[in-house]
């Protein structure tokens, strides 16, 4: 074990590097993707919307319900083709949506929102004049419909010959036969049929003349993105269940931008000041301690780009912090090493001392650490979430490297003849006892028993 | 050598100069009426915030302000914030935007609302009807764009000051999730400190132990809720959704310092048997000292550049930080040692008694 430790560390940095830097796919993903340091909509700009499935008195929200509803709000968010939409379900009855670098938020927000019911009503010869576009059907009047806009089988944007957008579809057999049937008899008495989507009369055209194929348009007073809008609804099928928006925010793409940057200067400025810090305090076992934070740092790197975690402005902010705990282990183990080095220990019984008492802190600190983020991680919001991963992450990258990368440096640099001298340990000389010439053979556990 | 346990009284009376006005003010939160005590964001309250650029002079705070009464907002507020060259308008209402609102305000579709019966209802079983739904709300979806009552603004703002080229910021929050938000943070902090007493029983086998560093936590959690309340109170600092991760690191870090101190306590303890307890602790505090300050000192540095260099947006909640973090190492340096002590020698004493009772008595 102690011949393949050393090993284990520069296998485990090296691997953490080439995962860092290198544009490396990530594994079993099909299609193959790069790995990547993902950033949340907080650092990148885009939006964030949280929907609530509203039951009715026959229909509760069932987890099938909820997850029909998620498949279609991410199908019709895929089909604008924005990049990485995320549609999660939240809870029993809600489904959060996120897309990064959207421009037009209004109409995905119509788009996500509208339940995309489309009904064709047959307005009775009485109710004729009351049925205005735009408007709900009148009160009262039979909204039955004839049909809905399950029966569509093919829904195309198109213009009229005036110019305007309109959706020209074609039926299934059902709805063509049925189409051609109410056609074919309110054509004489030029009867008006109504398309209802959400409860709003889209348009309500006159028949003029049978239409026995099935095809037909609906051309309301639709801009070009409404008429997108409505033929990817019609596309992927209505919501089982109206949604309700309850939640929203947008973040400029340029606002996320200055964030960015900002923390990241102000992290390089903290980390910097940490190493002077650490150099200035505690000498030769600072700087083993910043070898051991940077490769602290490659290994999170690594892994954020490997999990991958989405790094939010909370998750830049438990990073930093979870710099502070991976000192925190060092600074333990130098200070033990300090207290015992005047206890008249020699240097590496010292070091070997440090790191065995100092474990036990260690060990109990963090895992209580490990503790709070497991709750924040299992019942927190998806910002908690973010900053409780990071955390657990830190922590557990930080016990690692504290217990073995900087505990290997430093017993290689106590055996090194020109690393004994009290100032490089921040002791005075009368402190400070030479190490007896190694034995070989001597085991370290004799040595730290001591 | 220093004695700390000693003098533990200034230390109990110095943590309540600060807890109790921090109490104070945490419970003129509740006085109905007065804007005072904590100050909650929209992620508590429900709300909109909305940031924009105008294309145009950007108008002062007081002229959009006036737009904001005029359009039935008065209780609203508005600041300029500055980025490089620009200059936004940062807007804070009550909850406009939502879909559910907006539908309901359009004029032309507002009529099922009041009668919500007829609106779609003898449809078929097939189709979902809407009239179950509390509001029933025929978003009018594709045909009128779902601007509502942020869109009248918009156009009423847009006016007066000129065209508005760049939308910074918008964030909406419902009753529904902020209602969660509150409920989410309280079972957090609860449970938080239950699985710290819990580990802290088992792994030192002493309940004290555990609720003394509890306790500390206790008291941190309430340091930085009280200068909340009182910078809330007098310069209208507000608590946002990232303060709740805030509380929850300081009350990791704050358990991390008291383990640490503890872990000592329990070294020495074996080491020193037979010592008065009070001494054992003060020794293990001075040996512990170094650490618990030097860590301290680099996770504020780290904090400090962040407060300084990282931006508006988690300034609260660095804020949060750094006084949980110097709190922290306060209480577990100050106060829940010195518990540990005071708690011991109690019990102590009431073993001596039942002692000597129970020798009078035979």
């Amino acid at each position: 074990m102690r011949r393949i430790l050393p090993f284990l560390i520069v296998a485990v940095g090296l691997l953490a590097l080439a995962f860092a830097v290198l544009p490396i796919d990530r594994p079993f993903s099909d299609p193959p993707r790069a790995m990547d340091t993902r950033l949340g909509l907080d650092l990148r700009g885009g939006l964030r919307g949280e929907y609530q499935v509203i039951a009715t008195d026959d229909q509760p929200v069932t987890a099938e319900i909820l997850a029909t509803t998620r498949s279609i709000i991410e199908q019709r968010v895929n089909a604008t083709g924005l990049s990485e939409p995320i549609v999660q379900t939240q809870g029993t009855n809600r489904i959060s949506v996120e897309i990064p670098g959207v421009e037009n938020v209004d109409q995905v927000r119509a788009l996500i929102g509208s339940t995309g019911r489309l009904d064709f009503v047959p307005v009775p010869a009485e109710s004729s004049q009351s049925v205005v576009d735009g408007a709900p059907l009148p009160a009262g009047m039979d909204a039955t419909p004839l049909f809905s806009g399950d029966e569509i089988s093919v829904a195309e944007p198109g213009f009229s010959n005036l110019g305007e957008p309109e959706v020209r579809f074609t039926l299934k057999e059902t709805g063509a036969r049925l189409f051609a049937e109410f056609t074919s008899q309110a054509a004489p008495t030029r009867q008006r049929f109504a398309i209802v989507l959400d409860e709003v009369v889209v348009s309500a055209p006159a028949v003029n003349d049978p239409i026995p194929n099935g095809t037909g348009r609906i051309s309301g007073n639709f801009t070009v993105e409404e008429m997108n809008n409505l033929v990817t609804v019609l596309k992927y099928g209505a919501l089982p269940l109206e949604i309700n928006e309850v939640g929203f925010s947008q973040v400029s793409a340029t606002l996320g931008q200055s964030f960015l940057e900002q923390s990241l200067v102000a992290g390089a400025i903290g980390l910097g000041l940490v190493c002077l810090f650490m150099l200035l305090h505690y000498r030769l076992p600072g700087a083993v301690a910043i070898i051991a934070l940077i490769y602290y740092s490659v290994v999170m790197l690594a892994l954020f780009r490997f999990i991958p975690v989405t790094l939010t402005l909370a998750g830049v902010a438990a990073a930093v912090l979870s710099v502070g705990m991976a000192v925190d282990a060092n600074v333990l183990i130098f200070e033990r090493t300090k207290e015992e080095l005047r206890a008249g220990k020699t240097v590496s019984a010292a070091v070997e001392a440090g790191f065995n008492r100092a474990w036990s802190s260690i060990f109990d600190s963090n895992v209580s650490s490990l503790i709070t983020g497991a709750i924040l991680y299992y019942f927190g919001s998806p910002i908690i979430k973010g900053f409780a991963l990071v955390l657990i992450l830190g922590v557990l990258v930080s016990m690692f490297t504290a217990l073995t990368l900087s505990r290997e440096i430093l017993r290689w640099v106590v055996r090194q003849p020109w690393s004994r001298r009290a100032a490089f340990f921040g002791v005075r000389e009368d402190e400070f006892t030479i190490a007896a010439p190694p034995i070989r053979g001597r085991s370290r556990e004799a040595s730290a028993r001591v | 050598m220093f004695d700390i346990i000693g003098k533990r009284r200034w230390f109990y009376v110095f943590s309540l100069l600060i807890t109790v006005p921090g109490i104070i003010a945490i419970l003129l939160t509740f006085l109905p009426g007065a804007r005072m005590g904590l100050q909650f964001s929209i992620d508590y309250t429900g709300g909109t915030i909305w940031e924009v650029h105008f294309q145009g002079d950007t108008p002062s705070a007081a002229e959009v302000r006036e737009v904001l009464v005029e359009q039935g907002l008065p209780d609203s507020s508005v600041a300029i914030t500055t980025a490089g060259e620009r200059q936004y308008v940062l807007i804070r209402t009550e909850e406009i935007g939502l879909q559910e609102q907006a539908s309901a305000t359009p004029p032309p579709s507002a009529s099922p609302s009041g009668s919500p019966e007829p609106s779609g209802s003898p449809a078929p079983s097939a189709s979902p009807a809407a009239n179950a739904s509390p509001e029933p709300s025929p978003s009018p979806g594709l045909i009128v764009p779902t601007e509502g009552e942020l869109g009248e603004l918009a156009s009423a703002l847009q006016q007066r000051f000129g065209s508005i080229d760049e939308v910074r910021q918008e964030s909406s929050v419902g009753p529904i999730i902020s209602q969660e938000v509150i409920t989410g943070a309280m079972i957090l902090i609860v449970l938080g400190s239950l699985g710290i007493l819990l580990w802290m029983t088992f792994r030192f086998g002493d309940f004290r132990m555990g609720a003394a560093a509890v306790a500390a936590l206790v008291h941190d959690v309430v340091v930085v809720l009280g200068i909340f309340a009182i910078l809330g109170t007098l310069f209208g600092l507000q608590i946002d959704a990232l303060f709740v991760t805030a509380m929850l690191t300081v009350i990791g870090f704050s358990v991390h310092d008291t383990i640490v101190v503890f872990d000592r306590v329990r070294e020495n303890r074996i080491r020193h048997a037979g010592e008065p307890f009070s001494a054992i602790v003060n020794h293990s505090l001075l040996q512990t000292l170094g650490r618990s300050v030097n860590t301290s000192l680099v996770v504020l540095i780290t904090l400090a550049s962040l407060l300084l260099f990282g931006g508006d947006a988690i300034r609260s909640f660095i804020f949060a930080l750094l006084i949980g973090i110097v709190s922290g190492t306060y209480s577990s340096i100050f106060n829940a040692s010195a518990l540990l002590v005071d708690w011991h020698e109690w019990s102590e004493r009431r073993r001596q008694q039942a002692f000597v009772q129970s020798r009078a008595g035979g």
